[in-house]
């Protein structure tokens, strides 16, 4: 009674700021209001953040309140979305500093971020799948604010087509879902006995028409495109799109997980999901423009979450999608740093130190199998670990065996076991807090496991093979395609900003 | 008029002796053609870079008339422009009906001078005429029943590529999608450091990458490709295999040409600023031509012949007419009545005065008053202004805008004496930090260096201090490697998600406090150990420049230096401070924008520094004493850098001081504070920002040097508008608003007329071309600026494009010319050039100089001087 009455308080006291913050945004809007309020605005945008940081901290139970579904995972979302919201409204406060929209984005962000935050509390499924539609909405607004900018507004139609498809999908699953089970609470509904009257086909049905919603915001092939097109948005909104609702596939996965275990649906998901990590990072090692590359990279590191929850590692695919969001909103508002400045990087001593690799190579290995060796009835450990071996053995390479003089190796040691030791505890953070509320999925078939290593040692394969055959036919061509696929198409692209003629210049001016 | 027409009839005469097409030099055409771009340097070396270098010999008014017809690209101020500057009195109405009265003076036409005069005066409002009036059946009937004007004499034609022409059946033109092919390809060329995989074939040139590869490209149709398999294997025989079959004439491949080339301006730029690096690019420009237009063949192809090939932009009579009616106070009654003559009379002139010489009218107005209003300042101010203390110590800065204001409030706070002089100091060098292989050209980007300045250090202490900074840059080397590492790049964000995040909440939230630490851990782990110059000439023929300088050199240099700052007559202060400058921002891809133009876009401190030291050097003093230049022993050089986002002097070089050096030294130091806050002030009330009374203005100012966040760390060069050449006296204890460039000049010590020369030569083309750079950027942002910076992404290292591709775009960005999006910051006027000498000097100067007279008569920079007795005379 009591821990539910401080519940039901801690959810009281969010909506509260949360529903300030909107209020906020949206007195922002009027024209009469200084532009001086923004940092008000600013103050209050992280009070909700705040309170689901402090709920977090304290969460000790699970349950429904009302339509809310409350626990760890819900809070630790709720936090992120809003946190990330909070630093680019911050970093917009200059960069956006002077813009016709300005204050649209305000509330743009807060209203996008908000509901994002509502979907991943929400324990009715209706209420989920209609703000994931108020978030998909907002987003695609964001795309379209510069309305002026004919690209602008062409990727925002494409971005909408196929938002318009994965919610689609979403509703028929769900609704779908109820009318099998009864069932208009999630928690209620995935219970194993109601889990029991659906039919083999119905769960295939379901689960594929979920791995379609998933899939396409997470830009997976063939749906990349919208990701791709959007380029063209201010790098405050690449950065909300790139860190807080790419990933919106793995929390919604996490959250059905009793449903979508190892069927049909998690090998189409699995291939589909492989096949991206490959595209992805290949479009990431051809493109020249940085946004470009992390765009590529958005789609390999989503690939990557989505075959972590179709292995049914499901607390790996929640840690990686928060740090890759934090991650890739940091290199989005970092955009303006890419421009090279002559640094020379000098790779004399690359013989000399062979012995240093061997050794990183020997260590890499020792300690990939004994991470295996932790638990190697788990499918996903094996994955895990070959890329825990193989980044080791690369960073080694460049951080030790590649350090110039003494100086040089033992910062380069330092720095590893420095990031080694963090990376250790943030996960252990992590398990602590979502261990309890994560349902552990059901062990894939080893076979699949396989192939995914497979994939993953072809993708890499290739990727060394492709460095030493540069003159090749078939580099050209995989080299040709690459470039393609990561191209926007002619619809998205104007040679020369025109819109900006139209904006200041030629108001009533006489043409 | 055609401008481009005249050109290519000279070049047809040139040609006259070899006609056949087989035989001509597409080499020679191409380099004619490349008059109408500029080369494009990377944005990592922002110097200012005038778009219009090549075309100088052309008046400013025919290249706008020319860039509105080939490109519909307009180089006057827009209307709401000039409608802002005139509400913010920058425009005197004056000057408008004087530069009208002056046209009609000028320009024959048969119609009463009263009524020609009513209907430019209401023109020159520049209100757009209604559009109930010129849709109205009433006045198309009119001009139905009007068939006699002559339109050849009205309309105008160019040469576009072909392509433009053609549209495909889902409505996109054919140009569009060349231009993407074409930017993809220069792009992926171009690229030397960003991608894991590079283009295949890269190293055997750009065209021949191009073909190898072109066959294999998906982007393309089948049969496209099959189109271009067996095309030739050099480029230029591929560009006339091209031109021939798409049948474009002989006397009319310049004009394709250019066509082609103004398509994307900076892409182009791009690769002929390559073609003149080293010599196996050489053909770049070629290469870049030759692969434009096979594809332009390979997508037209299927389309041709094609019939109409000519825009020919024809003139609406309506518009004429209603304008008549509008401005005029015509009636369609009175028209009927009118002969065909006077119907034709009245219709011509309105032709005459059309949209763009309505603008210009406006635009030489607010340049007049500009002028108007600087000579006022400079003639009427208070002219007692003499200190009765001696100077404790001289400080020479750069000629750039932004050092005006700091020398103000310098000046305001002691017995200082302040010198401008361009910011390479007449040093024409190349630098090399310490440690570095690479080298960087510091002088204004139209000279070459002549020598090689190094920074050393002692050996041992190098040797430590390499293996820290290659520790640093091992930890960004790991972090692109493991990114480029399918399986590695999985685990990246996992890794450094946590550092990261860190920073980013840092960054944003205490944003002064993180950068702070983040650059004091830096610096304290790199710990640079102290250096020198190799000021001495060294015997090294590995490289291509001589390294130091010769004890000749050193005392010419040093001399010339001393001249051009005017600090030969005078006495010597006990301390002179040279200020080269630099900029501070971070996350901001033109930071170098901000940096030192006369420096080639960095900062100014080496060369400062360099000079400082030969200044001191024993030997060139006594140098300086043969040739009756006396330094008193006291007197020190030292450098500094002049900080122009936070207003702060920085030291670089200071020796040991004398008794009465140090004197001033620490008094400088005390006064510093002030100045900072004074400057800084100032500064922040032109910037965006919320408070209008700062409290705490220096802590203000460096915050928006270390958010990453910040959009306009400073404002750079905007709202510059003269260049100032003559002594101090003259703009003292003026408020020039940082808007003009300074260089002492002393026409008594000037009997030949040399060091004028030089000045108009070196600094004179620095300005002219960053004031162009401004120009350009501001009236026609989406062409010659670089668009918004929030939708901006930094491609191949080099430069930016806009959304998902463009152009790499060529100037400076929106945000850096507009207050916001609704109002503009920097005023586009040409720059104006205050020579104080007699009139001789400055006619001297016009008949040597043919450049700068050309630069002067076509309207590129205005010249006006002030002679001895205080008189101004605009030429």
């Amino acid at each position: 009674m009591l821990d539910s009455l401080s519940l039901s308080s801690s959810l009281t006291l969010f909506f509260i700021m949360l529903i300030a913050s909107g209020l906020s945004g949206l007195l922002f809007l009027h024209p009469r209001v200084p532009l001086s309020f923004v940092r008000i605005h600013i103050g209050i945008v992280s009070l909700p953040p705040l309170v689901a940081l402090f709920a977090l901290i304290n969460a000790s139970v699970n349950g429904n309140v009302g339509p809310w579904y409350v626990d760890s995972l819900a809070w630790l979302m709720v936090f992120f979305v809003l946190a990330i919201g909070l630093i680019i409204q911050r970093f917009s406060v200059r960069y956006l500093m002077g813009d016709r929209s300005y204050r649209k984005y305000f509330m743009l962000f807060t209203f996008t971020t908000g509901v994002a935050s509502i979907t991943w509390l929400s324990g009715d499924i209706r209420l989920m799948v209609i703000s994931w539609g108020a978030t998909l909405i907002g987003l695609t607004f964001l795309i379209r604010l510069n309305r002026g900018w004919k690209v602008a507004d062409e990727a925002a139609k494409v971005s909408a087509r196929l938002f318009t498809l994965s919610w689609f999908s979403l509703l028929i699953a769900m609704i779908w879902l109820f009318v099998v089970t009864g069932q208009w609470q999630l928690s209620l509904a995935l219970t194993n006995e109601h889990l029991a009257q659906l039919g083999q086909w119905e769960r295939t049905g379901i689960n594929l028409l979920i791995v379609l919603a998933v899939i396409i915001p997470a830009a997976q092939w063939p749906f990349h495109r919208w990701l791709i097109e959007s380029v063209v948005a201010p790098t405050p909104v690449s950065a909300i799109m790139h860190a807080g609702l790419v990933n919106a596939g793995g929390i919604m996965l996490t959250r059905l997980s009793p449903l979508f275990n190892g069927d049909i649906a998690s090998i189409v998901l699995l291939i589909l999901a492989s096949i991206s990590i490959l595209i992805g990072s290949g479009i990431s090692l051809v493109q020249v423009d940085y946004k470009r590359q992390l765009v590529g990279s958005t789609i390999g590191q989503m690939g990557f979450m989505l075959v972590q929850c179709a292995l049914g590692a499901y607390i790996a695919a929640i840690i990686h999608l928060v740090l890759h969001g934090l991650f890739k909103a940091t290199l989005f508002l970092l955009a303006g740093s890419a421009v090279r400045r002559y640094e020379v990087s000098s790779r004399i001593n690359e013989r000399s130190a062979y012995l240093w690799v061997l050794a990183g190579r020997t260590l890499a290995l020792l300690v990939g199998v004994a991470f295996w060796l932790t638990a190697p009835g788990d499918g996903y450990q094996l994955i895990s670990a070959l890329i825990l071996g193989w980044s080791l053995s690369v960073s080694w390479t460049q951080l030790v065996a590649f350090g110039q003089g003494r100086i040089g190796r033992i910062a380069g040691l330092i720095f590893l076991g420095g990031s080694a030791i963090i990376y250790f505890i943030i996960h252990n953070l992590f398990y602590e807090w979502l261990h309890t509320t994560v349902f552990q999925g059901v062990q894939p078939p080893m076979f699949v496991v396989i192939i995914v290593v497979g994939l993953l040692l072809i993708g890499s394969t290739i990727g060394s093979w492709a460095s030493r055959n540069r003159s090749s036919v078939s580099y050209s061509v995989l080299y040709l395609w690459l470039i393609r696929l990561g191209e926007a198409k002619t619809k998205s692209i104007e040679s020369h900003p025109n819109y900006l003629k139209q904006l200041f210049l030629s108001q009533g001016g006489n043409k | 008029m055609d401008v481009s027409s005249v050109l290519t009839k000279e070049n047809e005469n040139n040609n006259d002796t070899n006609k056949n097409f087989q035989e001509m030099d597409i080499n020679t055409i191409i380099e004619s053609a490349s008059r109408v771009i500029a080369p494009l340097w990377p944005i990592s070396t922002f110097a200012a870079r005038n778009p219009w270098m090549g075309l100088e010999k052309q008046s400013f008014d025919e290249v706008a008339d020319w860039l509105k017809d080939t490109r519909d690209v307009d180089i006057y101020p827009s209307a709401s422009m000039i409608r802002s500057a005139k509400s913010k009195g920058e425009i005197d109405e004056a000057f408008v009906k004087m530069g009208l009265q002056r046209w009609l003076d000028t320009h024959p036409f048969n119609i009463p001078r009263d009524v020609a005069e009513r209907f430019c005066q209401a023109a020159l409002k520049l209100d757009p005429l209604p559009s109930s009036l010129l849709s109205s059946h009433k006045l198309e009937k009119a001009v139905e029943e009007f068939s006699g004007l002559n339109l050849d004499s009205i309309k105008n034609s160019s040469i576009q590529p072909m392509s433009s022409f053609v549209k495909k059946q889902d409505g996109e033109k054919l140009i569009k999608i060349l231009d993407n092919h074409v930017i993809k390809w220069c792009k992926v060329y171009l690229d030397e450091f960003q991608a894991g995989w590079t283009m295949p074939h890269r190293e055997e040139g750009f065209y021949r990458a191009w073909r190898r590869l072109i066959q294999y490209d998906p982007a393309l149709s089948k049969h496209q490709r099959q189109n271009l398999k067996d095309w030739p294997h050099e480029a230029p025989l591929a560009l006339k295999e091209a031109l021939s079959l798409m049948e474009i004439p002989t006397s009319e491949i310049q004009n394709y040409l250019e066509g082609h080339l103004l398509s994307l301006p900076g892409w182009a730029g791009m690769m002929l600023w390559r073609s003149q690096q080293t010599s196996h690019e050489q053909e770049l420009l070629t290469d870049y031509l030759a692969v434009r237009i096979s594809l332009e063949w390979a997508l037209i192809k299927p389309y041709l012949p094609l019939s109409n090939q000519r825009t020919e932009s024809e003139v609406s009579l309506t518009t004429l007419l209603a304008s008549w009616i509008h401005w005029g106070g015509l009636t369609i009654e009175d028209w009927l009545q009118m002969s065909a003559t006077e119907q034709h009379e009245y219709l011509s002139f309105a032709y005459s005065f059309d949209e763009m010489l309505r603008r210009k009218i406006w635009l030489e107005a607010w340049e007049q008053t500009h002028t108007d209003q600087l000579s006022q300042k400079l003639i009427f101010k208070q002219r007692e202004t003499k200190r009765n203390h001696s100077t404790l110590a001289q400080l020479a800065f750069c000629i750039d805008v932004r050092s005006e204001p700091f020398r103000r409030q310098l000046e305001k706070e002691g017995p200082f004496e302040t010198i401008g002089i361009a910011g390479f100091f007449g040093l024409p060098i190349a630098t090399s930090e310490l440690g570095s292989k690479h080298s960087h050209a510091s002088l204004p980007i139209i000279l070459n260096p002549q020598h090689k300045i190094k920074e050393y250090a002692d050996e041992e202490e190098l040797d430590k201090y390499q293996q820290r900074k290659q520790a640093v840059n091992s930890l960004s080397n790991t972090f692109k490697t493991m990114k480029q590492n399918v399986l590695a790049s999985l685990l990246l964000p996992e890794l450094s998600g946590p550092w990261l995040s860190l920073q980013m909440v840092a960054r944003s939230f205490v944003p002064r406090k993180a950068n702070r630490f983040i650059r004091n851990l830096r610096e304290s782990w790199i710990r640079k150990p102290n250096t020198k110059l190799s000021l001495d000439h060294e015997d090294n023929t590995e490289e291509n420049l001589p390294v130091g300088f010769t004890e000749e050199e050193k005392l010419s240099y040093a001399h010339q230096a001393l001249k051009l700052m005017g600090l030969t007559e005078k006495k010597f202060a006990p301390l002179v401070v040279i200020c080269g400058h630099s900029s501070q921002s971070i996350n901001n891809p033109y930071a170098s924008s901000l940096e030192c133009g006369a420096c080639g876009g960095a900062a100014g401190g080496f060369n400062a520094r360099a000079l400082a030291n030969l200044c001191n050097l024993p030997e060139v003093r006594r140098g300086l004493s043969a040739k009756g230049i006396e330094i008193p022993d006291d007197t020190i050089f030292v450098a500094a850098e002049h900080k122009t986002t936070i207003d702060e002097l920085h030291w670089i070089y200071v020796p040991t001081l004398s008794e009465a050096a140090q004197e001033a030294f620490d008094c400088i130091e005390a006064i510093m504070p002030t100045v900072s806050r004074n400057a800084n002030a100032e500064r922040l009330a032109q910037l965006p920002g919320f408070q209008s009374k700062l409290k705490n203005p220096n802590a203000e100012a460096q915050r928006f040097a270390d958010d990453w966040s910040e959009i306009r760390p400073e404002w750079g060069l905007a709202r510059n508008a003269a260049f100032i050449i003559g002594q101090r006296e003259l703009t003292q204890d003026c408020d020039l608003e940082g808007r003009a460039f300074l260089h002492n000049y002393d026409w008594k010590q000037d009997e030949s007329g040399d060091l004028l020369e030089n000045i108009i030569a070196g600094p004179g083309t620095v300005s002219q071309w960053i004031n162009l750079q401004y120009y350009a950027s501001t009236v026609a942002p989406h062409y010659y600026g670089s668009g918004n910076k929030a939708t901006q992404t930094v491609t191949a290292g080099l430069g930016v494009m806009q959304g998902n591709a463009s152009d790499l775009l060529t100037g400076l960005p929106w945000q850096s010319v507009m207050q916001s999006d609704s109002e503009a910051y920097h005023s586009p006027l040409r720059l104006l050039i205050v020579i104080q000498a007699p009139s001789e000097y400055v006619e001297r100067l016009l008949n040597n100089d043919s450049v700068f007279r050309e630069k002067v008569e076509n309207g590129w920079v205005r010249l006006s001087s002030i002679d001895p007795e205080g008189h101004w005379k605009n030429w």
